[in-house]
């Protein structure tokens, strides 16, 4: 616990010194919200879940911070951990590869928060978004949806060779996602193949999940069921693949 | 023996059908700094990283301070300090930070101010990794190894990179850690390194140990012959083959080389003088060490072929 404690200190302090990196996890879900709810006005309709655009995308660019920062953000940086020979460093210190992702989990939930609450206020200075239906709805959305998708990141950036790869295949995820995940257009207005192809993304589950804590029928426990699994099997094939690789 | 803190039998481990160590013994001695010498790929590093416990061998014995690596290597860990072969820090981490944070990996106190000091990185602890020269990472490197003053310290390809001032200030620093009582395993493939500070040495080559003992006993059993090389208008040279020690007499020019063993030297420029020629440009070529290896492991048929 202490070696968690003072590695995720570490790495925040990191974070401070070049702050430009996340740039892109932190404007990137920031300036879209604003351009959606800006182009789509505020009336609600039924393609918006019978809610306002602003409403609708207020909740689920809470999915994008995350997902933004767990494909693009994270992967890379545990990739080069792993390249450049940082991960063994540790090791050969005794610490262990639960030590070290751990740490990042909680960096990177850390962050997820940051950027959340830094989106929520932007768009509520600007439009006029309503208060969540279920408030721990979304507090245990966010929670399992930020934990789960951070640890799919350290996945990816375990099982990636080097950094640029990471970088590639987590871009080429990531734009994908963003778009099918009812985060682009909404899912009303999908062909049935887009429709059947964001199904089985795990951004939808956390946007659906964040959605209907935030403007409909409350916590759903099915998606949250779902993000659990993916946190507890990323979660254990990350450690394996760590553990072989360093 | 009491004062054996490694002893390794019969390593063997492969990757795939890759055999990167196909049979290696070695035994290490309390307070010595033993070498691991050999050209790159030759299991060197593999061979170490299962003596620490990071890899698991396929065959074989390891015992590091009575320790079984594999299975105590968390206790082991806490024993021993490392420097990796390629093996870096985050690049805005600074100087005083990696100390700290490393030495809050192992138990009780740690004086790093004084390693600080000690590994001339005095006036550097606010300095980013990235911003570090190559030796002032090195020398990082090294003192995050003994932060937790341990009983033997790994140091992989330590001068790899630094230009020979640094390299030299280096060996210093090895030599004064080995002083105050650390058990020092070197491994490296540069041979100068290698004869100038091991106290005894393996010589490694496709996984598999050729010899090990001091670097002269090495020298010695596999060197060669000597070589005087001097220069004279004189002809008939014939007096000097019938010297016992001489193996053979060439000249190109006025430029005289004889090769041979044992007490060559002085056997020769007795004769030498005793003829009436005194050279002033008597050499003496001694084998090293790196002639040793290449002779050892037949590399120097190869020489000007391989790069």
């Amino acid at each position: 616990m202490h070696t968690i404690t003072r590695l995720s200190t570490v790495e925040l302090k990191l974070i401070t010194r070049e702050p430009f990196t996340l740039l892109f996890v932190f404007a990137f879900p920031i300036i879209v919200l604003l351009v959606m709810a800006g182009v789509f006005g505020t009336e609600a309709a039924e393609e918006w879940q019978g809610t306002t655009p602003a409403n609708y995308y207020a909740a689920s660019y809470i999915a994008t911070v995350i997902v933004a920062l767990s494909l693009v953000g994270v992967p890379v940086h545990l990739a080069s951990y792993r390249e450049r020979g940082i991960l063994r460093r540790l090791t050969a210190s005794s610490v262990s590869a639960h030590a070290v992702l751990l740490s990042q989990l909680v960096v990177g939930f850390l962050l997820a928060l940051a950027g959340s609450v830094a989106l929520i206020l932007s768009a509520s200075l600007i439009y006029d978004v309503e208060a969540p239906v279920s408030i721990g709805g979304v507090a245990v959305s966010f929670t399992l949806g930020a934990l789960s998708l951070v640890t799919l990141g350290l996945l990816l950036g375990a099982v990636m060779p080097t950094a640029r790869s990471a970088q590639a295949v987590g871009l080429g995820l990531f734009f994908p996602m963003w778009m099918l995940s009812g985060t682009g257009p909404p899912r009303e207005v999908m062909t049935g193949t887009m429709q059947a192809i964001s199904d089985v993304l795990p951004m939808t589950r956390l946007v659906n999940a964040l959605q209907a804590s935030w403007f409909g029928e409350g916590a759903d426990f099915g998606e949250l069921a779902i993000l659990f699994v993916l946190l507890i099997v990323a979660g254990a094939l990350a450690v394996a693949r760590v553990r072989a690789s360093t | 023996m009491d004062d054996q803190v490694i002893t390794v039998e019969h390593l063997h481990k492969q990757y795939g059908e890759q055999v990167a160590v196909e049979d290696v013994t070695l035994d290490v001695r309390r307070g010595e700094i033993f070498g691991i010498a050999g050209p790159n790929g030759a299991g060197k590093t593999t061979s170490v990283e299962c003596i620490q416990g990071l890899r698991k061998p396929d065959r074989g014995q390891i015992r590091v301070l009575g320790m079984d690596p594999v299975h105590d290597g968390t206790k082991l860990r806490q024993r021993i300090g490392s420097q990796l072969q390629q093996s870096a820090l985050p690049d805005r981490l600074r100087v005083w930070e990696a100390l700290d944070l490393f030495a809050s990996f192992v138990p009780g106190e740690s004086d790093w101010p004084g390693l600080i000091e000690q590994w001339g990185l005095a006036g550097k602890e606010r300095t980013a990794f990235a911003n570090l020269s190559g030796g002032q990472q090195q020398r990082l490197f090294i003192a995050l190894a003994l932060i937790n003053d341990p009983e033997i310290v790994f140091l992989d390809e330590l001068t790899q990179g630094l230009d020979p001032a640094a390299r030299r200030v280096t060996w210093g620093l090895i030599r004064a850690a080995r002083d105050h009582g650390k058990t020092i395993v070197l491994v490296t493939h540069f041979m100068d390194e290698a004869e100038i500070l091991c106290d005894r040495l393996a010589i490694i080559d496709r996984g598999q140990v050729i010899d090990l003992d001091s670097p002269q006993a090495l020298i010695n059993r596999h060197g060669g012959p000597q070589k005087v090389t001097f220069s004279t208008e004189e002809n008939d040279l014939a007096w000097l083959e019938s010297l016992n020690v001489v193996h053979s007499v060439s000249r190109l020019g006025s430029q005289v080389s004889v090769t041979g063993t044992g007490p060559l030297v002085p056997l020769v420029s007795h004769a030498l003088v005793g003829n009436g020629i005194v050279p002033g440009d008597l050499r003496v070529h001694q084998p090293s060490l790196e002639d040793t290896f290449l002779r050892l492991t037949g590399r120097e048929q190869m020489n000007g072929m391989a790069d």
